[in-house]
């Protein structure tokens, strides 16, 4: 009996594997996953061609990392000329009370601008080219801010519920209920199917988002970070990626056995999740945020200059160890799919209704 | 018709409301093999009933088996149940082949059996040349057989059809009415639900008419109308001295109306007792009144039909 169940639940999700690929009401998924790779590869793109206008400024107008460093605030503006040379930019503001002056330098990886206020520099802001560390902190904040909890969010939406309620509007459910098979094994090979083709595609997407962004540096800078935690976090981000697809997805199939209209439950489970943090520990355990973020591999972020909601979406307010994480996140997706079997148990085709 | 249980299909006081929408109410059915003809008119119950039986909706009230097997277990069921339903959707881009050899997969059965029992359903509803074009740019007549290939595709002992002649030419719907026969005439069950009344009429070994969703009548079509001893039987007399005949005939008590062709070869005579004004017409017709034949004028499910809906329907 198990072994023909297995073959049903096989068949089921070749069956459903090539609708939830292919299908055109599941394209926004696509450009959902899409979305955050793009945006790695503009700054990545952006980024080697802003360093590639740096290092030709720093021929034209030739000043060392140490000679920008070693200007101090209170120097005058021509001590400053005297020892980095003239700047590749200059913009200056003049008023009866006073002068304002503002020098930009650059060593070829990062920009230096000096602010003179009446001849003496008052201010000097440095805009480090970026580093591996920084941009993994940037990677972090997007990925819990924007991916985990909208991009893979609204996919799984979108793939899950239309997993059922996509076939009650399409009115072809019916075929799989003339069939000798137990409407649990439908569900659980539903399931699997909306789980193989949203973990393809989310992951492929966080692997790719990996990728743009390394692009900008150079291949001595990935293979140290590679050679010290890099794989470490490539293997973590995918895997959080496919735990969220885990999570979200039984939430979503059950909410399309369960609601006739999922932008509902969908709007629910967002403000519980966003909510979260705030909730008494018990109540944090039944989500799939929680796990998530304590199962990710960078906290994000100590970046003081952040705004205080992000920081508090993003930060695990009691991260628990990883193993737990991972048995809790089973645990709440085996007890969402037990009630999404149930549903499917006692399913009807009421397409007039639905 | 008396089978063992395992044998039927049967509906204990079955109840079946959508909200405060009645479906079908307090229908208490035992089905024997054979074509059986669920008669009635739109939202008379035909769809609701044929999908309790399945199991594609749950009776609020009451107890179905098929064949002993409650539909609320389709891991059994739908071995021994072949149902083709009135929806005329189909999963997306499949091809005929396609929609029959994935169905026939999920029975648990193996590549090379799927492909033969596959090819053999399609050929049987006569589909081949199209059976590898995509259902979507199928038409209408089409679509139905290739629903009626999946229906019996697994050789079921029951076969459901809701509304399956729809949109046939006339030279399939001949080939599919003999393909019910095929299967009634080994013993399987064969129940079809029809709004085209002069089809279920001839292929029919029970009718079952339903009216707002109540069974309102069951049984064999004759048996039927006899039971419903108010309701006058309608016997055509085709006679030579057809208003001698017409007069005589209209002392007995069991008459109600009698009706004088134009032609004054025969008459339309009404009666509450079949069978007694059978019995006196043999002397009736004595005295040089030549009766050339006698036919019940209303013994068919349209009559009955008329009657029991449309009666229905005129006296709301």
């Amino acid at each position: 009996m198990i072994s023909q169940w297995l073959t049903q639940i096989g068949l089921v999700v070749r069956l459903e594997m090539r609708k939830t690929f292919f299908s055109r009401r599941g394209l926004w998924v696509y450009l959902l996953a899409a979305a955050p790779v793009l945006i790695f590869l503009a700054h990545s793109l952006s980024e080697l061609s802003e360093r590639k206008e740096r290092r030709a400024l720093n021929a034209a107008h030739p000043v060392s990392t140490a000679a920008l460093r070693s200007v101090t605030r209170g120097m005058k503006i021509e001590d400053v000329v005297e020892k980095v040379g003239e700047p590749f930019d200059k913009a200056e503001f003049r008023n009866p009370r006073f002068s304002f002056d503002m020098y930009r330098y650059t060593d070829g990886e990062s920009v230096f601008q000096f602010q003179f206020r009446n001849g003496e520099l008052v201010g000097i802001n440095e805009r480090d080219r970026d580093t591996i560390p920084k941009d993994s902190l940037i990677f972090a904040g997007i990925f819990q801010f924007f991916y985990l909890r909208l991009a893979i969010f609204f996919g799984c939406v979108g793939v899950f519920t239309n997993l059922f309620r996509g076939e009650m509007l399409d009115k072809s459910l019916h075929f799989y209920l003339l069939t000798p098979v137990r409407r649990e094994i439908l569900a659980i090979g539903k399931y699997l199917a909306g789980l193989i083709a949203t973990v393809a595609i989310f992951c492929t997407s966080t692997f790719l988002q990996l990728f743009a962004l390394s692009l900008h540096f150079d291949g001595s800078e990935i293979s140290e970070y590679l050679a010290g935690p890099g794989w470490g976090h490539v293997a973590a981000y995918i895997g959080v990626t496919a735990a969220a697809c885990l999570g979200y997805g039984s939430i979503f199939l059950a909410a399309g056995l369960l609601f006739k209209n999922p932008i509902i439950p969908a709007a629910t489970v967002l403000v519980w999740e966003g909510i979260n943090m705030f909730l008494p520990v018990t109540l944090k355990k039944i989500s799939v945020i929680f796990y998530l973020q304590s199962l990710s591999p960078v906290v994000a972020p100590p970046d003081a200059n952040m705004p205080a909601l992000q920081k508090l979406l993003v930060t695990a307010a009691e991260p628990v160890p990883a193993a737990w994480a991972i048995a809790g996140l089973l645990a709440v997706t085996a007890l969402i799919l037990a009630v999404a079997a149930r549903k499917a148990r006692k399913l009807e085709i009421n397409y007039s209704t639905d | 018709m008396n089978g063992p249980p395992s044998d039927r299909i049967v509906l204990e006081n079955v109840s079946r409301f959508y909200g405060e929408v009645l479906g079908v109410n307090r229908v208490t059915l035992s089905i024997p093999p054979g074509i059986t003809s669920l008669v009635g008119p739109n939202g008379s119950g035909k769809t609701t009933l044929m999908n309790l039986i399945t199991g594609l909706v749950r009776p609020t009230r009451g107890a179905i088996r098929v064949l002993g097997i409650s539909p609320t277990d389709p891991e059994r069921l739908f071995r021994v149940c072949g149902y083709a339903t009135q929806f005329d959707s189909f999963p997306r881009g499949m091809t005929g082949y396609q929609f029959i050899y994935s169905y026939l997969r999920l029975f648990g059965m193996g590549h090379e059996d799927c492909v033969r029992t596959t090819a053999f359903a399609i050929g049987r509803v006569n589909l081949g040349e199209a059976a590898h074009r995509k259902i979507a740019g199928y038409s209408k007549g089409m679509r139905q057989r290739i629903k009626l290939a999946q229906a019996i595709a697994h050789n079921p002992r029951v076969l459901i059809l809701d509304e399956p002649l729809n949109g046939l030419d006339p030279l399939v719907r001949a080939e599919t009415i003999a393909l019910f026969r095929e299967f009634a005439g080994e013993g399987r069950h064969v129940i079809v639900s029809s709004h085209i009344l002069h089809e279920v009429d001839t292929i029919s070994d029970q009718v079952i008419l339903l009216s707002n969703g109540y069974v309102v009548a069951e049984g064999q079509i004759r048996g039927v109308r006899e039971e419903m001893r108010e309701h006058p039987m309608q016997v055509v007399i085709r006679c030579s001295r057809a208003n001698v005949l017409a007069s005589r005939v209209f002392e007995q008590e069991n008459v109600v109306e009698v009706r004088l062709h134009a032609d004054g070869g025969g008459l339309l005579v009404k009666t509450r007792d079949a069978d007694r004004f059978y019995r006196a017409l043999n002397h009736l017709a004595l005295d040089g009144v030549g009766i050339e034949s006698v036919a019940p004028a209303d013994d068919n499910v349209n009559s009955l039909y008329e009657y029991l809906i449309g009666g229905e329907e005129s006296t709301r």
